[in-house]
């Protein structure tokens, strides 16, 4: 995802607990970011307000203010992607976290492979809001209806609903690339993705379904097991 | 207003409060009434002293004329205190003096000793006539023989101090009627806060009709769903410490024989992953039991569900997908949350391909009933003892001995049910003649 040319990806970390914070910062160094720690709410939040970051990871329970309460003075004045971690777990907890403007949930334990997933699946997500729409290749048979948020084959319609619409539309601009869960459910559905959330799976089988009805042969959805899905051209 | 049942405390209230105010106007008047006939004949008692005084003039008179009567007059005067003269039968004094004006006023009205006292405020004045039926004494009556003498203490006893006893008589019953009741809920719920989970309130009071039977009953009711709980969180906090150490002892043994790095870092990835999912596993039906989240419903098309479910089960387990058929109506939506209802059906579904052989089918099938749709997930598996088909709905149940296969903890079942009642469906276990099914219930759309 990341180039030379770009700017470099700033993050910043909340999170109390050294060692933790520490693996945080040693990972993510790798992957090519470059990490702000901070380890209490009330300075977290003098760092988000006076730099200027791309991302920010923070707990929930943390000494001085806490994560929710950060999370809820950062939103009046900054539209900057924040990363909720908890080892609260519960329900609760989560949905408190979405209502206040977080954009993703992580429930620790997680492994770093999964973070790096969600890191870049909003970080791509707030590149493809700030670009210019590329124009979508261009084909022969299957016909986009932007404004009715539907396709159609040789003039029949297959019926998609607005979420079907938007998730074969992003699997279309990448085809033959597989798109990780995480960026369809924050592209596509404009949510975070949860471990038990099924709503992107029977989307995906009712595209399966909707494309299959009206003959299109040209390309698939497929499975990628452990990732995501993808849009595989066939023939 | 809606009128309370007809068991309600008010009514009871009500009527004993009428019924005291009914008893206190009877005795008002009856008593009143039989207080002033009692107070207004003279005694015997008194009656026979004032005939021996006539007897006494009577005799007087006939022994000693006027002079006798003088004498009588004075004795009688010294001693009560009165009023007297001795007559003849034209109203002439028989003493030697004779009658003033205003002593002759007072002759004109003259009371019978059997006859009424009069005006409560008046002092009567009595004849008693001589044998001969001629002469008379006449007298008013001595202060210390009047039935009156003690009327006004009569009167405030039955106008202040028998009302004032009979609310008194009133409030004791009211409190034994309402308070003892509370007096066994208030030792039956500081029982239950010093621990004893089995506290519960008594069928004398549980079993009244009116509002403090409801009491007793809304209280029995949450003392056991408070050992429910209880008794549920203790035996999983047990379960789980027990179920946790079987990975860390696996590690500990690993950790002591100094595997190569790479074998032991495999092995702290794969008892790391049991542990996080028998810890995210126990949260979540805990967080199900506990909390009773109420989940958004929305319709769901199970066959659609299934295709969803089937592809990750397959996926898995190497399963084809023709080992797990579909064979619902084309039309079947249920009323269900999305993701309750997909974890209990793969929560299910695992569970039918952990115990069934390789090549074994786990078919959907169900049928349209009323309001509700019966879905049915059957398995080729050896089924379970009929002794433990709701045994297998507890946390942390495992039958390996009855059903082979078996690495899950035992709450996939546990979870399934919990999350299906949160959506208003049921789930129940039965033997088929090959394999095990079950059933859950859920509302049509």
């Amino acid at each position: 995802m990341l180039h030379a040319t770009q700017p470099i990806t700033r993050i910043l970390a909340v999170e109390d607990d050294p060692l933790l914070a520490s693996h945080l910062q040693t990972h993510l160094q790798g992957s090519g970011y470059d990490v702000t720690l901070s380890h209490d709410g009330d300075e977290g939040l003098r760092l988000a307000t006076s730099e200027q970051f791309d991302l920010i990871l923070m707990d929930i329970l943390l000494p001085g203010r806490n994560g929710l309460e950060v999370l809820q003075q950062l939103r009046s004045k900054h539209g900057v992607p924040v990363v909720l971690m908890s080892a609260l777990g519960g329900e609760q907890n989560r949905i408190a976290g979405f209502s206040q403007g977080a954009d993703d949930y992580l429930p620790k334990p997680f492994s770093l492979g999964e973070l790096s997933v969600r890191i870049e699946a909003i970080l791509r997500r707030v590149a493809y809001e700030r670009r210019e729409q590329a124009p979508r290749e261009s084909t022969d048979d299957l016909h986009f209806d932007e404004m009715g948020c539907d396709v159609a084959l040789a003039g029949t319609s297959a019926g998609l609903t607005p979420s079907e619409y938007r998730v074969l539309e992003l699997l279309w601009r990448h085809m033959d690339e597989a798109l990780s869960k995480p960026f369809l459910y924050q592209q596509a559905l404009r949510r975070g993705y949860a471990q038990h959330d099924r709503s992107l799976d029977m989307h995906i089988s009712q595209i399966r379904r909707k494309l299959q009805g009206i003959g299109y042969q040209g390309a698939r959805v497929e499975t990628v097991w452990g990732k995501g899905y993808m849009l595989a051209r066939l023939g | 207003m809606r009128l309370p049942s007809r068991y309600s405390l008010l009514w009871r209230l009500t009527g004993m409060l009428a019924l005291f105010c009914l008893l206190l106007v009877s005795l008002h008047v009856d008593l009143g009434r039989l207080l002033i006939r009692a107070t207004s004949y003279l005694p015997a008692s008194t009656k026979t002293i004032l005939t021996d005084y006539a007897r006494e003039a009577e005799a007087a008179w006939q022994t000693e004329g006027a002079r006798g009567v003088d004498g009588f007059l004075l004795r009688l005067r010294a001693r009560e205190q009165i009023w007297a003269v001795v007559v003849d039968g034209q109203r002439q004094s028989l003493s030697s003096r004779p009658l003033e004006e205003s002593e002759r006023q007072r002759l004109r009205f003259l009371r019978q000793l059997d006859g009424q006292m009069g005006r409560p405020d008046g002092t009567p004045t009595f004849e008693l006539p001589f044998s001969d039926g001629e002469n008379r004494l006449v007298m008013t009556l001595p202060e210390r023989l009047s039935p009156r003498k003690y009327r006004e203490l009569w009167e405030a006893l039955l106008y202040r101090v028998l009302p004032a006893l009979l609310a008194v008589l009133l409030g004791i019953l009211l409190y034994r009627l309402l308070i003892a009741p509370l007096a066994i809920l208030r030792h039956q719920a500081v029982a239950l806060s010093a621990g004893d989970l089995a506290a519960r309130v008594g069928p004398q009071v549980a079993q009244r009709r009116d509002e403090l039977g409801d009491l007793a009953g809304a209280f029995n009711h949450m003392a056991g769903r408070l050992e429910d709980t209880l008794t549920f969180q203790r035996q999983l906090l047990r379960d789980l410490s027990h179920e946790l150490r079987t990975p860390l002892s696996r590690l500990r043994v690993a950790g002591e024989q100094a595997e190569e790095v790479q074998v032991l870092g495999q092995r702290l990835e794969r008892e790391v992953a049991t542990m996080e999912r028998l810890i995210a596993d126990s949260l979540e039906l805990v967080w199900l039991d506990t909390e009773r989240p109420s989940l958004p419903l929305e319709p769901v098309d199970v066959g659609h569900l299934w295709d969803v479910l089937r592809e990750n089960a397959c996926f898995e387990s190497g399963w084809s997908t023709e080992q797990l058929p579909c064979e619902l109506p084309a039309d079947c939506c249920v009323l269900g949350n999305l993701n309750g209802l997909a974890q209990a059906m793969e929560n299910i579904l695992r569970n039918a391909i952990r115990h069934s052989s390789a090549d074994g089918m786990v078919r959907l099938g169900g049928r349209r009933e009323g309001a509700c749709w019966h879905l049915w997930i059957e398995d080729q598996g050896p089924g379970v003892e009929a002794g433990e088909l709701e045994t297998i709905f507890q946390p942390f149940t495992r039958l390996n001995a009855a059903r082979p296969g078996g690495d899950g903890f035992g709450l996939g079942l546990a979870i399934a049910r919990s999350t299906l009642r949160l959506q208003g469906g049921e789930l129940w276990a039965e033997n088929r003649a090959l394999g095990l099914r079950l059933n859950l219930r859920l509302q049509s759309v």
